[in-house]
């Protein structure tokens, strides 16, 4: 696709990274995993959220900014946080209720918002393997709310996952969440790619906004589905990036420009 | 009593083949030193349970490891650690969770009951294939609940910033799973930038993360979690690492010269300091931020 937009000020990175800000809420506690969504997190940070919370699974809670990070602990995400902790002290927070948000990458999604972190093809024979769940399980099985961006090709998304690495709502059945013990009123509320927003009607993906500042159309959008996916009633345009916005992410949020066309860049060696 | 003792002896007396070893760390302070002594003596059969453990590559690349317990690890066969393991037909069992999973296995070895409840891993198919995670009846509601069964590692081995001769440890900076890991191991490792006077660590008891009748062995090892970083200490070279021991010549090499080919830490530092461009180790000084020190006394 058109990775620019016309006057070639920001990419579809940039549009997904924007796109994901936006849902960020202004009180909201972020557990956030690492690449594109700690872009969103820290330029919400930055522009209309800065009372927001942001935890990672390593163990920190900061309500301040920090330096972009390559991994999910480093010093500087260390430095001056709110508070220190441990892997299972966050899930904690997480698991009572406490957490509002789960921002997460993601290897595959389906039509009901299941994330495969762990496998293509039979688990015991996997065509390709992915590390697996890191945090992302725990963040869907019981963050409030869910977001889960990834670039968008038929391929990451199947009609059905061949590995239900996190939950979303499994066959798409009400209540089926509830049913195998996961907390009332939690799961996948949006899906963010280079080409579009989803949002979950009725537990099933539906196209909620489609990337046209930056060249996507409904119809690329439905291509790159693996079944025919439903459109919401008030489909829209993604809101296009500021250039405030597009300045705070170059300059403040990854100056070094770790993350670049949402992809991390290598580090070079001598 | 003191239980101060070179790595190599910590190493030997306490760890076997066989054993289940606990690897604290999870990007922050491994136990780098410690681990390249158990690649050198060669100790097998090994289950691992670690979280995010970037150093543990080189255990599963010797073809040291049968199986690992974790929520997160690379599998992919450009690592070529993963590649050589399976190459000698070593490929570990992985037994999967999710991280909340791993913090909740070891949690519920350090309480001392056979399993925990969780919200977490129910909805997926880790279920269906690990089967140390499933569902129960809560036995007062009757609601449906996850359980994950609890894990005592054999070794647990952690590296702190400070610890006394008798094996009162003290870590700070994210933690990680090291409290219930470390906790939760029936013998224990304590690897230490710095042996501290005992009196040290009673001015800032609340920051000892197990006590010293817990601990089997304490060595000390200035460096000893580099490559990874330890806060308020040094900063790391994890990508460094990755390009040092991904790539099939680079982590031959390594392992020959700066793992086989040497006898400990101190050796191995002195030798990477010569391979390194120059300031290679100057470039991980922190600027050190103190804060205001707590107070105690009656």
């Amino acid at each position: 696709m058109n990775q620019n937009n016309e006057d070639g000020k920001y990419t579809a990175a940039d549009q997904m990274v924007v796109a994901g800000s936006h849902q960020i809420r202004p009180d909201d506690v972020i557990y956030v995993g690492l690449g594109l969504p700690f872009l969103s997190t820290l330029l919400a940070k930055y522009t209309h959220a800065p009372d927001s919370t942001i935890i990672v699974e390593n163990g920190i809670v900061r309500t301040t900014g920090f330096e972009m990070p390559r991994a999910t602990d480093t010093p500087g995400a260390q430095f001056m946080s709110d508070q220190l902790t441990g892997l299972f002290y966050i899930s904690s927070l997480g698991q009572a209720g406490h957490i509002t948000t789960g921002f997460i990458g993601a290897g595959q999604i389906d039509r009901y918002g299941n994330v495969n972190d762990t496998c293509v093809g039979d688990y015991t024979r996997p065509v390709h393997r992915w590390a697996g769940s890191g945090g992302a399980n725990d963040v869907m099985s019981f963050c409030q709310r869910s977001i889960t961006m990834l670039r968008q090709s038929k391929r990451r998304f199947p009609e059905k996952v061949d590995f239900v690495t996190c939950p979303g709502y499994l066959d798409g059945i009400q209540g089926q969440r509830e049913k195998a013990g996961m907390p009332p009123g939690t799961g996948p509320a949006m899906v963010i790619t280079d080409l579009a927003c989803y949002t979950f009607e009725n537990g099933e993906m539906v196209v909620k906004s489609v990337h046209s500042s930056v060249g996507a159309t409904l119809e690329k959008v439905k291509e790159e589905v693996g079944w025919d996916i439903k459109v919401a009633a008030d489909l829209q345009d993604t809101i296009p990036p500021t250039d405030e916005e597009i300045r705070i992410l170059r300059g403040e949020v990854d100056p070094k420009r770790i993350w670049v066309g949402g992809k991390r860049q290598p580090i070079r060696q001598d | 009593m003191s239980k101060v003792m070179t790595m190599k002896e910590a190493v030997s007396r306490f760890v076997q083949t066989g054993d289940t070893l606990f690897i604290s760390g999870m990007q922050h302070g491994e136990p780098a030193a410690a681990i390249h002594e158990i690649v050198r003596q060669k100790i097998d059969h090994l289950t691992l349970v670690s979280v995010l453990v970037a150093t543990a590559n080189l255990l599963i690349g010797e073809g040291l490891v049968d199986r690992v317990l974790t929520g997160y690890i690379n599998q992919d066969e450009r690592s070529y650690a993963v590649a050589k393991a399976k190459a000698a037909d070593r490929s570990p069992v992985y037994e999967e969770y999710s991280h909340f999973g791993i913090s909740l296995v070891l949690m519920a070895g350090q309480m001392g009951i056979p399993f925990i409840p969780t919200r977490s891993e129910i909805g997926s198919d880790m279920p269906k294939y690990n089967k140390n995670i499933t569902s129960i009846e809560c036995p007062f509601t009757g609601e449906p609940i996850g359980a994950v069964r609890a894990v005592n590692p054999d070794v647990g081995i952690i590296h702190v910033q400070r610890c006394d001769a008798n094996g009162n440890a003290q870590k700070w900076g994210t933690m990680g799973v090291d409290m219930e890991g470390i906790n939760a191991s029936k013998k224990i490792i304590v690897t230490t930038e710095k042996i501290v006077d005992v009196d040290v660590i009673r001015r800032d008891p609340n920051r000892t993360i197990i006590p010293g009748f817990r601990v089997s062995a304490v060595v000390e090892q200035p460096f000893g979690a580099h490559p990874m970083h330890l806060a308020g200490c040094y900063s790391g070279d994890m990508w460094g690492y990755y390009f040092d021991t991904g790539p099939k010549e680079n982590y031959e090499s390594y392992i020959k010269d700066l793992v086989y080919g040497v006898k400990d830490w101190n050796e191995y530092l002195k030798k990477k300091a010569d391979i390194k461009p120059t300031g290679y180790f100057e470039n991980f000084k922190i600027k050190p931020v103190e804060s205001e020190p707590i107070i105690s006394g009656y």
